[in-house]
């Protein structure tokens, strides 16, 4: 069972308390640009999903905590949560993942 | 009687090393305000509203929680329901906020004893060392399949609330765990 | 005094005899014995027999690692132990154990004749052989293997022992309490952190106890390990955990204790906990678990008799056990010379040490000779005799090409060492290979993770307690007066004169794998190490091939050509060791398995005698017989009176979720496909909620509280996701809406009351709400007193009657219903269930999400398009209702069903067919989602997702069903009062 830093309670907490919520950073279209949108990027919007071997940004819920969603840089291989930041801070960059891995 | 919380506590649970009593009727409020609005309400309500996640504040009978970033419970005895419902009311004319009543939604224990610790450990992960959880702090945690809020009241003294559905699930945990305490 | 106990020997309480039956006689042994060691004193060394040959089979090892020596522990109904190592079993007074794999008896195994024609079970011999032809699977080898297979007797009973679980934490872990273990401890207690020293075995002190002539500082290693164990049980922070098996190590320091709490008192009756799980989260964990003596591989290595070097060791050190009267010895290591001296110094005749070297330390061939012990350097076993022990080896000196046979009757060997690295590879730490000890070591860590001693490959006791000393923080060197560990070598295949097909030399003892069936295995073409293991099953028995995985991989090194580290090793996975059922569940058994949430009106449908049914993790009420009636006439009669008169359910489950905000509206109407700026303070509507993808997720009935405040009802099952769901975009997609949730599904208790003289039962009890037909029209919503409670009261029907859901407090639930039910008699009120609900709604043709839906679902094929504001510019799933999929002709519809015999009720899930007569593999058109007897019509109904379905309407279709073909004709989905008159009765 891993120990996830939540960015909002500020704390290290047991996995059991956190959901998995999919990959982070994929913004809905708004009302605007999904009636200009194709079908087929729709279609991509919706389904296509990376399935990175390594440094993976998404989503978790703190459900049994303090209820908010956040992201977090979480290693694929090794499953090691590298970091974990709130939901309005930008995907860190490859230099900032870095330093937080040599943390 | 109208009022009924549907739950009774085996004898075998009031004991010296541990006691685990149900908690009277309570009023409970889920508050949420917005972060830039929290010190005007605190000025304007007079509710202690705790700055951490995780922190409480108590004044008499009154404990108010902080569980998220931007949400407060506050459990009071149950005859002030009225009059925080009241107050509520009038400060959501003032502010952008929400206010919830959930008396009802959940059971309260006390969890009190030499054991208290194990008790709560026997189904929640967290550390409960005085380090990592001091006295006055609040949390929703896990207890195995509950969802529970966990508050620290003394070294030995827990208050863990569960929906009252829950609650017959965390007796027969604590009734398994006594027979492992004789 | 049994015959093989040596007084004065040993850290066993002689004076306290036990008396235990092993098969069925009856045996003598002493306080602090195992069963392995009572019955070594008793002389015996058969103890079991092997997996796929039956071969007889004595104890090899002294400790967990133990392949052989398995037994089932009977302790009455329920509680009999499979597989249980007679080596870590504690012996007590009483204790009944048997051996297995046998039939009729240890001795005469009718299984054995897989022995003799051993040459036909090769490795994967079952892969090859049950494969054909396919008709013989079932009768033929399936009962065979099921025969043959399996280790020990199954269970036949429910386990009746209770079992507990607990989180723990610390900042110190070590698992073993060898020397580096209990170093570790003592260094690391000084640090002040929580500090947690656990061992397996009963008593604490790993190899000192099986050497206890080693000194410590200058103390005999009992008296240092006794004063070490006292400082560290008189220190506080410290807890010391025996009988306690690290099982597993997962992520973030996270390690599985299990610990054994009675099994080894005698007579312990069901009551507390039998094992107890502890799931610890450490901030350091410092791994002491020592090494493994490994086994040689050579022709007739498996007869009893032979075992490790070290083990021998232990029987005498530890249990004052002397394993025979005449013990040769087999080695490549120079650590069993230590066993051979200590055995020879307690008058036990070394009549031979075969070594595979040609030259040895000098030392130790002084010593050897002042035993006056026959040295053969350069030499191997090339063969053993004897039937149930061993009488005789067969010395094979390869330069010369001569034998000598040398009689004995136990043969101890050592193959070198095999650093424990089980719990380690868990932690996913790296392993680098030592050619030195010819065994893999641990390299980088993965965790906040140490190994230290010989798990490390730090062999020898100072080095053991300077490791841990080191790991725990501190910086002390010990002194010690130990006998130096030394070196070995380690071949792939021992010198033999007799050909390797008609050798047997076992690498895995438990699932009876030889030297052969590696290189079989090989030169079939499995080349990666993991292969390799599948298809012999080395490894693969319930010891994971603690003795086995080293030579098993030298053997297959070869045999690819290749050094061994470029083969690798194959992984360790959780239990190390096999780990009951009852402690990896704990405390949750039976009604703690799983929540089972129940409603503040439960107990009063439990007084009842209801029948409940689960839904979700919820029981609810199904239906309530009245005495002598069948599940079909309850539901008929409660039908029935709901419609002529008056019916009363239990709604509490029903998720809700309360929304307020001033953007309430504005996100309610991204929530849902319903438009919610014109709903007026005081009403209600059904919402329709759909995923992104524009298939339905969940509906329920909204009612507006105030211009920000909404109250969400949600199905029962879908509650939790519901929340998650609105959650999930509150925050992530529309951040900039005022407006929060909370959860209320628990805060009220829900009645539902429908019939046509609801009303009339409700109005003397309700304050403060006009109830006439005029002010509280159908799908309206208000706020009041019922019986003197607050509530929230809904006017809305899922039953087509008239009908109200009253929300009260929840901790008033019980009493707001019990006193409407009394007052309800003039009316003849009957309590209904789920499935008088289900009838009711189905009747009406409403929908049941998860039920008439499955998730590829839109509302245009629910027949639903009025809950779909047009106007709206966006809501969730509101663009992937124009996917070309979902527009596209031919989509699956829901229809209603009337079967041609209106007896028949169709089965749920039943698949509908056009052409009855079209050949298998027919095109199924559909299937059955909901399908009843229909009291008020007197005659079945059911609700079907159709291809094209609407088009269909009035057209036949067919419902193949075993032995019978059923027709149905194709309506819409309304089947009762379709202009919806009965709401509105007075």
């Amino acid at each position: 069972m891993l120990l996830i830093h939540c960015p909002h309670c500020n704390e290290e907490r047991p996995e059991l308390e956190f959901a998995y919520a999919g990959e982070a950073h994929i913004v809905r279209p708004n009302e605007a640009e999904q009636a200009e949108m194709s079908d087929a990027d729709w279609s991509k919007f919706m389904f296509i999903r990376d399935n990175i071997r390594g440094d993976h940004a998404e989503r978790w819920w703190h459900a049994h905590g303090c209820n908010m969603f956040f992201n977090a840089i979480r290693n694929t291989v090794t499953d090691k949560f590298t970091m974990t930041y709130k939901v309005c801070q930008k995907r860190p960059t490859e230099h900032q993942i870095k330093v937080a891995k040599n943390d | 009687m109208l009022f009924d919380q549907g739950i009774d506590i085996p004898e075998a649970l009031s004991g010296d090393a541990l006691n685990i009593a149900l908690e009277p009727e309570k009023a409970r409020f889920n508050v949420r305000v917005k972060s830039k609005d929290v010190a005007a309400f605190k000025k304007a309500s007079g509710f202690k509203f705790p700055v951490k996640i995780g922190a409480t504040a108590k004044t008499g009978t009154q404990l108010i929680s902080k569980f998220g970033p931007d949400e407060w419970v506050i459990s009071d005895d149950a005859k002030s329901r009225e009059k925080i419902a009241k107050k509520l009311s009038k400060l959501a004319g003032q502010f952008v906020m929400s206010a919830t009543d959930i008396s009802h939604r959940n059971i309260a224990f006390n969890v009190s004893g030499r054991l208290a610790n194990e008790a709560v450990n026997i189904g929640c992960p967290l550390d409960l060392s005085l380090k990592s959880f001091p006295v006055g702090k609040a949390t929703r945690t896990i207890f195995e399949n509950a969802p529970i809020q966990l508050y620290r009241s003394g070294e030995d003294t827990f208050q863990i609330e569960c929906w009252r559905s829950f609650a017959p699930y965390m007796v027969d945990f604590w009734t398994a765990f006594s027979r492992d305490i004789a | 005094m049994t015959k093989f106990r040596r007084p004065g020997h040993g850290n066993v309480d002689v004076s306290k005899t036990l008396n235990f039956s092993f098969d069925g006689k009856s045996y003598q042994g002493v306080q602090g014995d195992t069963l392995a060691s009572a019955l070594l004193a008793n002389g015996v060394h058969l103890m079991g027999r092997s997996f796929k040959y039956h071969r007889p089979r004595g104890v090899v090892g002294a400790g967990s690692e133990e392949p052989n020596a398995l037994v089932a522990v009977d302790r009455g109904q329920g509680r009999i132990t499979p597989n249980v190592r007679a080596t870590s079993l504690e012996l007590y007074d009483g204790l009944k154990a048997n051996s297995q794999n046998r039939w009729p008896n240890l001795k005469t195994d009718i299984g054995a004749f897989n022995n003799t024609f051993s040459m036909f079970f090769p490795a994967g011999f079952y892969n090859k052989t049950f494969k054909w032809p396919a008709s013989f699977w079932d009768k033929v080898y399936e009962p065979f293997i099921r025969n043959m297979a399996g280790l020990g007797p199954a269970p036949e009973h429910p386990d009746p022992d209770n079992y507990a679980s607990t989180y723990g934490h610390c900042e110190t872990l070590i698992v073993g309490a060898g020397p580096s273990g209990i170093a570790a401890a003592l260094s690391a207690a000084r640090n002040g952190g929580r500090v947690i020293l656990c061992d397996e075995n009963p008593e604490l002190g790993g190899s000192l106890l099986s050497t206890p002539g080693v000194q410590i500082e200058g103390k005999f290693a009992l008296d240092w390990l006794a004063k070490s164990l006292e400082k560290l049980r008189k220190t506080e922070n410290v807890r010391v955990m025996s009988r306690t098996t690290a099982i597993g190590y997962f992520h973030d320091n996270f390690v599985a204790l299990a610990e054994r709490l009675t099994d080894h008192i005698p007579g312990v009756e069901i009551g507390p906990a039998r094992e107890k799980l502890h799931r610890i989260r450490a901030g350091k964990v410092i791994l002491a678990q020592g090494a493994i003596e490994r086994p040689l591989v050579f022709n007739g290595n498996d007869r009893p008799g032979v075992m490790l070097a070290s083990s021998a060791q232990t029987y005498l050190g530890k249990y004052g056990v002397a394993v025979g009267n005449e013990v040769a010895v087999f080695t490549s290591h120079d650590s069993a010379y230590e066993a051979a001296f200590n055995l020879s110094d307690s008058n036990i005749r070394i009549p031979a040490i075969v070594d595979i070297r040609e030259d040895i330390r000098t030392d130790l061939k002084e010593q050897a000779e002042q035993r006056g012990i026959d040295l053969f350097l350069g030499s191997a076993v090339s063969k053993t005799k004897g039937k149930h022990r061993i009488k005789s080896i067969e010395v094979f000196y390869p330069n010369t090409g001569s034998k000598q046979m040398i009689g004995c009757d136990a043969l101890i060997m050592s193959g070198g060492w095999t650093p424990s690295l089980h719990l380690w590879s868990h932690s996913k730490g790296g392993i680098k290979w030592d050619a030195d000890l010819a065994a893999y070591i641990p390299d980088q860590a993965n965790e906040n993770c140490v190994s230290v001693g010989a798990c490390n490959g730090d062999f020898g006791v100072a080095a053991a307690l300077n490791a841990g000393t080191k790991a725990g923080g501190g910086r002390k060197k010990f002194n010690t007066n130990e006998f130096d560990f030394g070196t070995g070598i380690s071949l792939d295949t021992l010198p033999n004169y007799i050909d390797t097909s008609k050798q047997k030399a076992f690498v895995d003892f438990q699932n009876d794998v030889t030297e052969k069936d590696i290189k079989l295995a090989v030169r079939e073409g499995f080349k990666s190490i993991e292969h390799v293991k599948r298809y012999t099953t080395n490894g693969m028995a319930t010891d994971q091939g603690k003795t086995s995985n080293l030579n098993a991989l030298q053997i297959a090194a070869k045999a690819v050509d290749q050094p061994v580290e470029k083969v690798g090793l194959t992984t360790f996975r959780p239990p190390y060791t096999p780990t009951t059922f009852g402690a990896v569940a704990g405390y949750r058994n039976d009604q703690l398995f799983e929540v089972t949430r129940k409603t503040p009106i439960d107990p009063w449908a439990e007084a009842q005698k209801v029948v409940f049914e689960p839904v979700g993790i919820w029981r609810r009420a199904w239906y309530f017989p009245k005495k002598g009636e069948d599940m079909h006439q309850a539901v008929a009669r409660e039908c029935k009176a709901t419609r002529e008169s008056l019916g009363i359910f239990d709604a509490s489950t029903l998720g809700k979720i309360e929304v307020v905000g001033p953007d309430a509206a504005k996100f309610m109407n991204l929530m849902y496909t319903n438009p919610w700026n014109a709903l007026k303070t005081g009403s209600c509507r059904y919402g329709l909620m759909l995923r992104e993808d524009g298939y339905i997720y969940d509906d329920g009935v909204v009612g507006r509280l105030a211009e920000d405040r909404f109250h969400v009802t949600t199905t029962t099952g879908g509650a939790p996701r519901v929340y998650r769901h609105m959650e999930d975009y509150l925050q992530t997609e529309f951040t900039e809406l005022d407006v929060w949730l909370t959860s209320t599904t628990e805060q009220w208790a829900v009645i539902a009351l429908n019939g046509p003289n609801a009303r009339k039962l409700i109005e003397p009890f309700v304050e403060g709400i006009d109830l006439s037909r005029e002010n509280f029209p159908h799908m309206a919503f208000r706020e009041g007193k019922i019986c003197g409670v607050p509530t929230r009261l809904f006017r809305v029907s899922f039953s087509g009657e008239l009908g109200f859901e009253i929300n009260i407090p929840a901790h008033y639930g019980r009493a707001v219903w019990e006193m409407l039910f009394e007052a309800g008699q003039q009316y003849d009120i009957t309590p209904y269930g789920t499935e008088t609900m289900h009838v009711l709604r189905a009747e009406k043709g409403f929908i049941i999400v998860g039920q008439d839906t499955d998730g590829t679902v839109t509302p245009f094929d629910a027949g639903m398009p009025w809950a779909v504001s047009k106007k709206k510019k966006d809501f969730v799933g509101k663009r992937s209702l124009a996917r070309p999929d979902l527009v596209a002709e031919g989509r699956k519809q829901l229809v209603g069903l009337l079967t041609e015999d209106p007896n028949v009720v169709l089965e749920e899930g039943a698949q509908i067919v056009a052409d009855p007569d079209q050949p298998i593999p027919m095109d199924m058109i559909g299937h059955v989602t909901s399908s009843y007897w229909s009291e008020a019509l007197g005659r079945s109904i059911a609700m079907a997702l159709v291809k094209d379905g609407v088009n269909l309407t009035d057209t036949d279709v067919y419902i193949p069903m075993p032995g019978q073909t059923h027709t149905a004709r194709i309506t819409a989905p309304v089947f009762y009062d379709p202009k919806g008159e009965r709401l509105n009765v007075v």
